[in-house]
């Protein structure tokens, strides 16, 4: 059974849609990471769900009961928010157990729950102390002992990460994949970092202007991206996006442009009666090649050199279009060096001119 | 340490002198409010002096005082509850669930402190006589809760808009359903700035007197009328009952702006050690 079902969501403000008919099923014990740029209706899908936004049209089920207009303690949601929202006039203690009161929870068990959840998160030192005089990791662990003290059939994180430090993100972030690990707790993480998204995420779903751009495992939509948005949106160094010209010469396509030229088979895309398409290629699968009397692959001069350690990551001019490659630091390329790359056709991404759709094909 | 500068001197010296022209003329007060009248109607003015407590004596001892105290603690201590009760729960509906005509509302509740006060106490003492409850503590409970409320409102607002929302939609997350929120985050959370403004209420309509003048005569008189009074106690003006009179008059705003100010210093201290 779905833990979550999402069917046809709408949300309004007034005369203005924010999102239109958002359908996701979430399985038990699955990770579901929204992402997307600030603005594209994330955040206020989870605070759909949470109940702390009204639900303008459709129907949100979680664990088999509708729950549109019950209020948000009923529906057995917990929530971590991106500043923390802990109280600031209670302990840490108080805080953590202020949900538990109001189940008319008997102190001694209340004590025994903290205190293994405490443990869990090793806030044990803190219980006495007043939010404020926690650091930012430390009240967003106090903030997550809230939410998993009442263990919710659902955890909603809202970008709970955001307001620390690079370092304490990444340790918090492997916390949080941690946690679900042992807890096994369904889970809706809504960040903007696609890294977080990728790194913790069953399934990512990519949003823009209140619209599903794609839903996949971090794999899917690393390896095939359903629009020209995901594929520019996901991965870092972004991939190189480029309009090119399709000529069909029977047996294969060549697709060519002032930054270079590639074959492709008559198979894997959709290219019949096409003259234009965007072209695709992340900069990792660039691999370095000696120029060839075909006069296939990208040619450009080098730009910028950004030495990554134990990669290189090249800027090209390559007439007159801009493209990265990923290179072995030990290639050393020098700026104004000409540089030949080839790629692979199963690295290759197309999508159409206009719309931005992908045209690799179904798979059979 | 600051660094030494004339810049900063001259601020330090000017502050000082401000500081020495508020609190002279209350220290003379103080002073002469222990002396008897011989002491004070001299040309030159007298440091040395035989302290009394004859003045304090006099005016404790009249039965027209003690009724002040207690009209003005009943009918201020009442109309800052009733403000409070009433004006709390206003203010944080207008700042947390904003609605058509919340400015609307809000500007009216001010609008209610624009009108001088001796263009209703006419109009309000010809109701209350016609109520049958002229000079009575309930009609001056009534009149003074509308100023404390709208004092109340109009100072709470900002303070509950203060709250952070995620706090108070964490509570709603937890289980709890709206009073709930209101009594057990959003009022704890603001309480300090609310205490300021409920002591500045207490403070406006415990110096009332154009309104009190009008609306009472003898059995709901407040202090500040009652004090008034003593000054028109014979032809020779008596300067020492007055300066008592003056002293004890202070002393319970003064006593909320310390409440007050200790709020704000506790308030203060916690924002620097956050820092």
């Amino acid at each position: 059974m779905s833990a979550i079902v999402c069917n046809k969501i709408v949300k309004m403000y007034g005369e203005v849609q924010v999102v239109h008919n958002f359908n996701l099923d979430v399985a038990e014990n699955e990770f579901v990471v929204f992402l997307g740029p600030s603005g594209c209706g994330k955040s206020t899908i989870l605070r759909m769900i949470a109940g702390l936004e009204e639900i303008s049209g459709g129907e949100l089920v979680i664990g088999g009961t509708v729950c549109n207009d019950l209020p948000p303690g009923d529906r057995g949601i917990a929530m971590v928010f991106q500043n923390y929202a802990l109280y600031p006039h209670m302990s840490v203690y108080d805080n953590v157990a202020f949900g538990l009161r109001r189940l008319k929870i008997s102190e001694e068990e209340i004590k025994r729950r903290i205190a293994d959840v405490a443990g869990t998160l090793g806030l044990n030192p803190y219980l006495q102390r007043k939010p404020t005089e926690l650091s930012g990791g430390q009240q967003q662990r106090v903030a997550i002992a809230r939410a998993m003290i009442k263990t919710p059939k659902v955890f909603l994180f809202d970008e709970p990460l955001s307001n620390l430090d690079a370092k304490l993100r990444n340790h918090m972030r492997i916390e949080i994949a941690r946690l679900h690990q042992n807890l096994k707790t369904t889970t809706i993480y809504v960040t903007h970092d696609q890294h977080e998204a990728m790194t913790l995420a069953d399934r990512i779903v990519l949003l823009k202007d209140g619209l599903i751009e794609q839903i996949g495992t971090p794999r899917e939509i690393f390896e095939r991206p359903r629009t020209k948005y995901v594929a520019g949106f996901i991965g870092t160094p972004p991939m190189n996006l480029m309009d090119m010209a399709v000529k069909d010469r029977d047996d294969h396509f060549e697709i060519s442009g002032p930054s270079g030229m590639v074959t492709v088979s008559a198979h894997r895309f959709d290219l019949r009666g096409r003259d234009r398409v965007t072209l695709g290629v992340r900069p990792s699968h660039m691999s370095l090649s000696a120029p060839n009397e075909k006069g296939t692959g990208f040619n450009g001069n080098v730009e910028l050199v950004e030495y990554l350690g134990n990669e290189v990551l090249v800027n090209l001019d390559c007439g007159g279009i801009e493209m990265g490659a990923m290179v072995p630091s030990n290639v050393a390329p020098q700026l104004q060096d000409r540089m030949t790359f080839s790629v692979q056709e199963e690295h290759l991404h197309m999508f159409d001119i206009s719309t931005g759709q992908t045209l690799v094909k179904a798979r059979a | 340490m600051k660094k030494f500068s004339l810049g900063n001197l001259l601020v330090q010296l000017f502050l000082g002198l401000v500081a020495i022209s508020a609190v002279v003329p209350v220290l003379w007060t103080l002073i002469n409010s222990f002396k008897y009248r011989v002491d004070i109607v001299t040309d030159t003015p007298k440091f040395f002096f035989t302290p009394t407590l004859d003045n304090y004596i006099y005016i404790l001892g009249r039965e027209s005082l003690v009724g002040g105290v207690v009209n003005s603690l009943t009918i201020v201590g009442t109309s800052v509850l009733v403000g409070a009760l009433l004006g709390l729960p206003a203010a944080y509906a207008l700042a947390r669930y904003p609605m058509r005509w919340a400015k609307d509302i809000e500007f009216f509740v001010l609008s209610i402190r624009f009108l001088p006060p001796v263009a209703v106490a006419i109009p309000l003492m010809v109701i209350w006589l016609g109520m049958d409850m002229y000079d009575t503590r309930t009609s001056l409970i009534v009149t003074y809760t509308l100023l404390t409320l709208a004092t109340t409102i109009w100072l709470s607002i900002p303070a509950f808009k203060a709250v952070p929302p995620e706090v108070e939609e964490a509570a709603f997350v937890d289980g709890y359903g709206p009073y709930a929120v209101f009594f057990k985050v959003a009022l704890p959370i603001a309480i300090k700035s609310l205490v300021g403004a409920l002591a500045f209420s207490f403070v406006l309509v415990w110096n009332e007197f154009l309104i009190a003048l009008m609306l009472t005569t003898s059995d709901a008189k407040t202090l500040p009328i009652v004090a008034s009074e003593l000054s028109q106690l014979g032809r020779d003006v008596p300067w020492g009952i007055l300066n008592a009179s003056v002293i004890l008059l202070s002393l319970p705003p003064m006593l909320m702006i310390g409440i007050l100010s200790k709020f704000l210093n506790s308030a203060l201290k916690k924002k620097r050690d956050q820092e």
